[in-house]
């Protein structure tokens, strides 16, 4: 809030100046040293202007055309499935051959020979809708706890210490390490690992608990009827995609509610120790304070999950299809889309995936034009009460 | 009694409270430490003169080099930086110097803060459709203006708010002085803070340089060393991608390789950040 303050006072005592605030042309029309200097003739404030305007104006562009596009080349999916695209559980882009079956399930036979039939390819955003959200769920589950005690680490403790820069510093590098290098460590470390310590020692220990055996099954349709088996641990599974989402959206929430704390007056600080209260009574009282920067700082980190692609493509396992389990391969919209784009076939596979396209940059941009509302409105209340 | 016995019990939890936010930082530096402690291990172990000076050789057992790669990589970047600095920079001025636009020049500020938030797949996608699809081909420059693309709202932001920074006593000097409202941004404004401008840009640099998602469908990732841009290029990312998500061992050892390389080079542009950084202050403070 601090830089809309500082802009608010430069349009200002910009608007009291002639030709500074106004269309930029008219600065020293009336003086004639200017004009005699002759190097920098008034057509150059003209041009500047123009060419000032219209990077203004492609920046608009940058935000139109994208959404323009894909909504003009996502049209037959449109047109095909309309709004029940968002509910349908069906990701299929090949046909299948398969015996076709009567009303009763058993296979038809006419003449000695299996009736067979063709399904064809169906399109359905549920399971990566669901992929996404449940995975960007278990990031901020692990991320958002993690992030606010390091805030508050970094606010009330860190500085008494003398370290809040250096811890500041390598939180603010765990954000400067591409998003590939995470994907690497996760494909190579975190997945073995979880599927040879974490995922067998949990079966074993939760296994026999009769509400929690959703976690260890998966159904499965093998001929007409739904058979329950064990999940094969791979690790690369929703688990690892969310805590990969996880462990990289820790900067960005710590970074982002670190300054929003550090926003809360001291007043509001010193007056709560003043009356007694404790060291956490007093950080309850700043996070309270913040809360609306706090919410902002997590929507970013959602907007930051659910945009995420490379390393969770590279962890989550890449299966098309609803499972409960967490221990289940899944699949996101931008790990869809980075799997199957370039080998789309089909003029309708290649618009479904334009379909996910599209939800998914319309869904990143309301998550960030929220979070930065609140992000902006919640320091300015703080800098407003100083 | 009760009083008291509260009062004990809010000490206890701050207490607790207390050890659990420094146990929480210390768990997230720790998860920095075992990620680049992987990353060094194994990257430096398959690091040798071979990754620096020779392309793929075709070869799983003897993978060869990613000269290429690097080559590519710097390639698209100094195009991104060509096409993305200017209009980024000129949008900056256009975001902190033409205030009197009002409405416009927010909906401009509000739809850059927006877009430094897109991810980075559906820039690909959109770099698909709109460059490769109509040109017919793949090609380092569609890979170039995708990350541009990402670059622009960054140098954008960065830019005015680093403008903002220049005193506003500045201007009014320079226009009561009788220059034009050109000649003071660029002979006082952008001069005064030459110094925060080029962090900014470096920033969007370092950014963009480790973008995979966006090159996928518009640069497409080559295992020749080609100084064409009009075809299909390589890149270290997507190179590194195709490494550790195929099958082979020795390639796999090659992506954390080129992963180190990456993150060194990252590295030593953000410390050239804090570096011009710390001048420019000093400058400004002198």
């Amino acid at each position: 809030m601090r830089e809309t303050g500082i802009h608010q006072s430069a349009s200002a005592s910009a608007g009291e100046l002639p030709g500074l605030g106004g269309a930029g042309g008219g600065a020293g029309r009336q003086n004639p040293r200017a004009r005699s200097a002759g190097v920098w003739p008034k057509r150059m404030d003209t041009m500047l202007t123009i060419a000032c305007r219209s990077a203004g104006a492609m920046i608009l562009l940058m935000l139109v055309a994208p959404l323009a596009v894909l909504l003009w080349q996502a049209m037959p999916a449109v047109r095909a499935y309309g709004l029940s695209f968002l509910v349908s559980s069906q990701w299929r882009a090949n046909e299948i051959e398969q015996p076709k079956r009567a009303a009763d399930g058993s296979v038809l036979i006419v003449d000695g020979e299996v009736v067979m039939e063709i399904i064809e390819p169906v399109f359905g955003a549920a399971p990566v809708i669901y992929g996404t959200i449940v995975s960007s769920a278990i990031a901020l589950v692990f991320a958002v706890p993690l992030s606010f005690g390091a805030a508050l680490f970094i606010v009330r403790v860190a500085p008494r210490l003398k370290i809040g820069g250096v811890v500041s510093f390598i939180i603010e590098f765990l954000a400067a390490i591409p998003s590939l290098a995470y994907g690497i460590w996760g494909l190579f470390v975190l997945a073995p690992f979880l599927r040879d310590h974490i995922e067998p020692n949990l079966a074993r220990l939760l296994g026999d608990v009769p509400f929690l055996k959703w976690l260890f099954v998966q159904q499965i349709q093998i001929g007409g009827s739904l058979v329950e088996r064990t999940l094969p641990f791979t690790g690369r599974d929703m688990l690892c995609g969310g805590l990969i989402l996880g462990i990289m959206i820790l900067p960005i929430i710590t970074a982002v509610s670190r300054d929003v704390l550090k926003n809360v007056p001291r007043a509001q600080i010193e007056g709560t120790l003043a009356l007694g209260a404790t060291w956490w009574q007093s950080c309850w009282e700043m996070l309270r304070y913040g809360r609306a920067g706090l919410f902002g700082a997590v929507t970013l980190g959602l907007a930051r999950a659910a945009g995420e692609t490379m390393a969770v493509t590279m962890v989550i396992g890449n299966s098309n299809q609803i499972v409960a389990s967490p221990f289940a391969p899944a699949q996101t919209m931008a790990s869809l889309l980075a799997n199957e784009f370039a080998e789309a076939g089909s003029e309708l596979h290649r618009a479904s995936l334009l379909y996910v396209a599209l939800i998914l940059m319309v869904m990143s941009l309301v998550f960030n034009v929220i979070a930065r509302r609140l992000v902006v409105g919640g320091s300015s209340k703080s800098a407003g009460a100083h | 009694m009760v009083a008291r016995r509260e009062n004990k019990l809010a000490k206890v939890r701050s207490g607790v409270m207390y050890v659990v936010c420094t146990v929480f930082t210390m768990f997230i530096i720790a998860i920095l430490a075992a990620v680049t402690w992987y990353l060094v291990s194994i990257g430096t172990s398959s690091l040798s003169w071979v990754f620096f000076s020779q392309s793929p050789s075709g070869d799983v057992n003897h993978p060869g080099g990613m000269l290429h790669a690097i080559v590519g990589t710097l390639i698209m970047l100094a195009i991104a930086a060509a096409i993305g600095v200017p209009a980024g920079i000129l949008s900056g001025v256009y975001l902190s110097e033409y205030s009197g636009d009002g409405k416009l020049l927010s909906a401009v500020r509000f739809t850059a803060d927006v877009l430094t938030g897109l991810p980075s797949i559906v820039v690909g996608i959109v770099g698909y459709e709109l460059l490769v699809r109509p040109a017919g081909n793949y090609s380092g420059y569609a890979g170039a203006i995708a990350l541009a693309f990402i670059m622009i709202p960054i140098v954008a932001r960065t830019t005015e708010e680093m403008l903002k920074l220049v005193p506003h006593s500045y201007r009014e000097g320079s226009l009561g002085l009788g220059a034009t409202k050109s000649q003071t941004i660029f002979r006082v404004v952008l001069p005064a803070a030459t110094g925060s401008v080029v962090t900014g840009v470096m920033l969007a640099l370092a950014r963009v340089a480790g973008e995979t998602a966006p090159l996928l469908f518009t640069a497409l990732g080559s295992r020749l060393l080609t100084l064409n841009p009009n075809e299909p290029f390589p890149s270290l990312t997507l190179q590194i991608y195709a490494y550790a998500t195929g099958p082979y061992p020795e390639q796999k050892k090659l992506a954390w390789a080129g992963m180190l390389v990456l993150i060194a080079m990252l590295f030593v542009l953000n410390l050239t950040i804090r570096f011009v950084t710390n001048r420019s202050i000093r400058q400004n403070v002198a």
